[in-house]
């Protein structure tokens, strides 16, 4: 039987060898596996409508939605196990609108707020100067930036919605409708929150590590020492560890906004096609990650078990920098939304960069992103 | 039966015979003929017609590729593609990309080829030099100027240590196309000049030396001489300047990271053909539709050029 998936780091690679092996013991199965090195779902889904797909793939949960909705994916339901306790959201990311599951979900990533302890000393802050809400955590760069050296940002951040959708929806506002409509309008919190980073790069205390800062990602920008902050995911904390080691850093759980905790998790899960040549073989293959392997899986690949049962039995053993990510998991909002927000997606990326270049004012980019969004949403039904 | 009469019975017997073989020697020409270009026209009918056939009934249909479901949608997919402002985008961002790359390139073109095709020093050199933009890969190429434009790069920092100002080459929806023209017209230029060069060294020397005679400076037997015997060449290299800029996609799309922005600024045709196909649900029908559009609008365009530039030359 075939398995893909996309391009991993080493440690992820050698784990899931492991798994392959000891999956092919214990059933007798073999598995082939295939990277994809680029553009993954664009070439799985030429994949798919060729019909010639793998018995079981790599699925992220925002991109499930449509191939759910295409109806081109095997419901997994009966392949859960006992006892269920899947993290509920992360198995939601996988259920289409007939209420069943067509993923099981073998990981996860959540944001945490990075701080290089180093430079906050140098600045002549400690961590308890640190606030834990957002509002009073932007007031707390720009003061910290007038400390900073020259080219140091406070803090860094990504124009992503996938950074934000939390954020935003934590004001009570879905910028998905019941209808599949998106709503990013009417929603004041969001709003503030959304200026709050306008002005701060307009002040030179929020910065943008590629357009700014020149870097590849913000974990570049993070470990070269260019911002004392960053939000950034787990996918981090390899690189930090290994490329950066003297980069001394702590990390917290997100800044709370409106009061309440949140962060945003991107899950990714084993899905077979209806296509599959041995659809059977990639069942077997996702119950065994998502159950009997899951332990040494994580342990082995340094990612965050998808199984609250897993994550106890783990977590002894685990850098103690994931404990503020595995804390998002109780209350994490999953990066998937139906088949609306890639739309949504790419029209907020669009306009809230003009937002940040100062050409126009955030409500107005917020109502263009709905407008377009709305407009492109109508065609795909 | 008289001689006379066997002879033309002979002759008449002869010449079916004669046309008769002929006839079969013709058919196996035929045959072989076919046989020789079958595996061409093969792959034209698999790779080519048939995908374009497939995109013409794919651009009146509803189309969600993956599941491979469709349903008809007639005209929709053009009343969906002319209301959208994206379209417009697009549209307008090729229009200034055509407007700006195409005459930059053809006359900066020409320049450096009448510069080689004198006398000049260490010609081969130069020509291998300036060569070398063609030979890059486009994506390598994104990635220098990338490298070059970002907030941190070294043209960026020099603006700014020299005059002053800072612009956000890539994040500024003013700034961020023209930069993919101009790397447009630095990687394609050196290989419109080779076309040139080479035109130019069909150029017959005696009408420069009958211009000389008639005591005619050099920049006159450039623009009476040399520009017009050129003229087909520059029709070819406008028109495929023009089809280049229609189709362009890979340096919009590293530049983007595949989203056209800044607000919609590197947005292209192709790249919006991309998302319509690859990124939205439900709508390869769309992609299709536009692409038969472009199609018609590339078509339109080449036709207008061949009215306003003669292809045939001056002397012909």
């Amino acid at each position: 039987m075939t398995l893909a998936a996309w391009q991993v780091l080493p440690a992820e690679k050698n784990a899931l060898q492991q798994a392959i092996a000891s999956f092919t013991r214990s059933t007798g199965l073999t598995v082939k596996l295939e990277i994809i090195a680029d553009k993954y779902m664009d070439v799985m889904r030429s994949r798919f409508a060729g019909r010639i797909t793998p018995d079981v793939f790599y699925l992220d949960s925002h991109e499930a939605p449509i191939l759910i909705r295409s109806g081109v994916l095997l419901p997994l339901d009966a392949y859960i196990g006992v006892p269920n306790d899947f993290y509920p959201q992360f198995l939601d990311a996988f259920r289409g609108a007939d209420q069943q599951v067509y993923g099981l979900p073998k990981d996860y990533s959540t944001l945490a707020l990075y701080i290089n302890t180093g430079l906050l000393q140098k600045a002549g802050f400690s961590l308890a100067d640190v606030p834990v809400d957002q509002g009073s955590l932007m007031d707390f760069a720009r003061r910290l930036q007038a400390k900073l050296p020259r080219g140091v940002a406070a803090m860094i951040l990504e124009k992503d919605l996938a950074r934000h959708l939390a954020a935003i929806e934590s004001y009570g506002q879905a910028v998905i409708d019941a209808r599949g409509d998106a709503r990013l309008v009417g929603n004041a919190g969001a709003l503030t929150y959304l200026e709050a980073f306008v002005r701060g790069r307009k002040g030179g205390y929020v910065l943008s590590p590629k357009d700014d800062l020149g870097a590849d990602s913000p974990g570049a920008a993070f470990g070269a020492g260019k911002t004392v902050m960053m939000m950034e995911g787990n996918w981090v904390l390899s690189a930090l560890r290994q490329d950066y080691p003297e980069v001394r850093f702590v990390t917290r759980e997100m800044p709370r906004i409106n009061a309440r905790a949140n962060t945003m998790a991107f899950v990714v899960g084993y899905a077979v096609p209806r296509f599959a040549k041995n659809p059977q073989g990639g069942i077997r293959f996702a119950q065994f990650m998502t159950r009997e392997a899951m332990k040494d899986w994580s342990r082995g690949s340094g990612t965050l078990p998808s199984r609250s049962g897993v994550q106890a039995e783990l977590a002894a053993t685990q850098d103690a920098a994931l404990a503020a990510h595995i804390a998002g998991a109780r209350y994490a909002t999953v990066w998937s939304r139906g088949t609306s927000l890639p739309v949504l997606n790419t029209n907020f990326g669009n306009q809230f960069q003009a937002a940040l270049n100062g050409s126009i004012p955030v409500a107005e980019a917020l109502r263009r992103a709905q407008q377009a969004s709305n407009r492109e949403i109508e065609r795909q039904r | 039966m008289n001689a006379g009469m066997k002879t033309a019975a002979n002759t008449a017997l002869n010449s079916t015979a004669v046309r008769a073989a002929a006839s079969a020697r013709s058919n196996r020409d035929a045959s072989a003929a076919w046989a020789f270009l079958a595996p061409t026209l093969l792959l034209v009918a698999v790779f080519m017609l048939g995908p374009v056939l497939f995109a013409l009934f794919a651009s009146t249909q509803k189309m969600d590729l993956i599941g491979g479901h469709s349903q008809w949608a007639g005209t929709k997919n053009l009343q969906y593609l002319l209301d959208d402002h994206k379209f417009w985008a697009a549209c307008r961002n090729t229009l200034r990309y055509v407007l700006f790359v195409v005459p930059l390139q053809t006359v900066l073109a020409l320049a450096l080829a009448c510069v080689l095709n004198g006398r000049v020093k260490f010609k081969r050199g130069f020509v291998t030099l300036l060569f070398l933009p063609t030979l890059t890969s486009s994506a390598a190429m994104t990635m220098i100027f990338m490298w070059l434009f970002n907030n941190n790069g070294l043209v960026t920092q020099f603006i700014q240590a020299h005059f002053g100002i800072t612009i956000r080459f890539l994040s500024d929806p003013a700034w961020a196309l023209p930069v993919i023209m101009l790397m447009n017209v630095f990687s394609t230029t050196p290989h419109f000049m080779i076309v040139f060069l080479a035109g130019l060294q069909n150029v017959p020397r005696n009408l420069y030396e009958a211009m000389e005679l008639d005591g005619a400076g050099a920049l006159a037997r450039h623009w009476f001489i040399s520009v017009p015997q050129l003229a087909p060449i520059t029709f070819y290299v406008v028109t495929m300047g023009l089809i280049g800029c229609f189709q362009v996609f890979d340096q919009a799309f590293i530049m983007s990271g595949g989203d056209g922005g800044p607000e919609d600024s590197t947005l292209t045709f192709t790249l919006l053909i991309y998302h319509f196909a690859f990124k939205t649900y439900n709508t390869m029908g769309l992609a299709c539709m536009l692409a038969v559009v472009l199609t018609i609008i590339i078509v339109c365009a080449t036709s207008l050029l061949n009215r306003l530039v003669k292809s045939e030359g001056h002397n012909a």
